[in-house]
């Protein structure tokens, strides 16, 4: 874009969004961030695009093998031409496969032979130091042992709110200096993805949803035929 | 030569206006797109919003002003004083506008979500518009002992 007052403009349209945990909703809807989105330069608003479609989970592709999808993050990454986002997706990316390691050993899996198993930079330090609790990545990643030991007590929640925390604190060290610009509208977008990814987080329907799939597999297992997901009338 | 150092003479009498006045362009220009993008999202305090995103517009005023103070016969002698000042006058009041538009926007920005600290958001454009203020009366204390 080559007139910096349309940042201006488009970042005063946007409402303040506030602390990650404390919020209850997305300051604005998705679709109304969309229209006012649209004032961006079409070039720049594809590499927000691609970004979000590498870091959104709503829109990763399950089907798709670890290998498969380090390819089509790489194809997409080489596509963004601004620096700053790609050293953004990057960023989150490696992060990603930080965790993947952990969950990864937390199973009891070896080192991962296939250097496609993961993203970026860290794969060969965490292979050569698997055994270590953090990667003797700790240094950099400070989270890691915290992780470490919310991953080995299985809460979940904790940990999500832990990496949740790490990523907007991220995004805050990475926003000093931007203020009017695009690199502040990419900063916004990527927290508004998150609050709107930690507002949807609905306890009870998961612990309904919970509910449904062991039913699920009872009834698998003693050969009677129940009903699939969804809330089981005789629970209060 | 001496047509050289009375053109430059001239570029310096014209240099405060019209460097004034791009700056102003500027500043008015980030200010105002900011307090549009305000307008969007709020639903009063539109006003508020034009009034500070026109605060840049002082820097050409000043430029006029010290156009007119610097005006006199452009010779030999008085051109290299009508450079000098009027150039750096101008560039001064350039910048400033433009720095000020930004941090009109910063704070029509910023009010939008607090309105309580609209006041005070607007500290560093004042601050700004002190330095332009700076610019514009040394410029004229400087303008009376140019030689004829």
């Amino acid at each position: 874009m080559a007139y910096p007052d349309r940042y201006a403009m488009l970042l005063s349209s946007l409402p303040y969004h506030g602390p990650l945990f404390g919020a209850k909703q997305t300051p604005l809807s998705r679709i109304r961030l969309n229209q006012r989105l649209a004032l961006l330069d079409p070039l720049e608003a594809e590499w927000l695009r691609d970004a979000r479609r590498l870091l959104e989970w709503a829109q990763q592709e399950p089907e798709h093998t670890d290998a498969e999808a380090i390819m089509r993050a790489k194809r997409l990454i080489d596509g963004i031409a601004s620096p700053f986002i790609r050293d953004l997706v990057t960023w989150r990316l490696e992060l990603r496969t930080l965790v993947a390691a952990l969950r990864r050993r937390h199973r009891g899996e070896p080192a991962p032979r296939d250097p496609r198993w993961g993203f970026g930079r860290w794969l060969i330090r965490i292979s050569g130091h698997w055994n270590e609790p953090d990667f003797g990545l700790a240094g950099a990643f400070p989270w890691l042992p915290e992780a470490k030991r919310l991953l080995d007590r299985g809460a979940s929640v904790e940990l999500e709110r832990l990496l949740l925390g790490a990523v907007w604190s991220h995004l805050e060290r990475v926003s000093d200096g931007h203020y009017l610009d695009f690199e502040a509208i990419v900063i916004y977008v990527l927290r508004w993805d998150m609050i709107a990814r930690w507002t949807k987080y609905d306890g009870e329907e998961a612990a309904q949803r919970f509910d449904g799939l062991v039913e699920k597999a009872l009834s698998a297992v003693e050969g009677l035929h129940l009903p699939a997901v969804g809330p089981q009338p005789e629970r209060a | 030569m001496n047509e050289f150092v009375i053109a430059l003479g001239w570029a310096g009498l014209f240099a405060p206006m019209a460097l004034g006045a791009i700056g102003s362009v500027i500043g008015c220009a980030v200010a105002g797109q900011a307090a549009i993008g305000a307008m969007v999202d709020t639903e009063s305090g539109y006003g508020r919003y034009i009034g500070v995103s026109v605060m840049p517009s002082s820097q050409v005023i000043y430029g006029i002003v010290i156009m007119f103070s610097l005006q006199r016969e452009v010779t030999p002698q008085s051109a290299p004083a009508l450079f000098g000042i009027g150039l750096l006058a101008g560039l001064a009041l350039l910048f400033s506008a433009m720095r000020q538009g930004q941090a009109c926007a910063s704070a029509i920005h910023a009010s939008k979500t607090k309105p309580e600290i609209f006041g005070l958001s607007l500290a560093p454009a004042a601050i700004v518009e002190g330095f332009a203020v700076f610019a514009f009366v040394f410029a004229l204390v400087l303008a009376g002992g140019i030689p004829e």
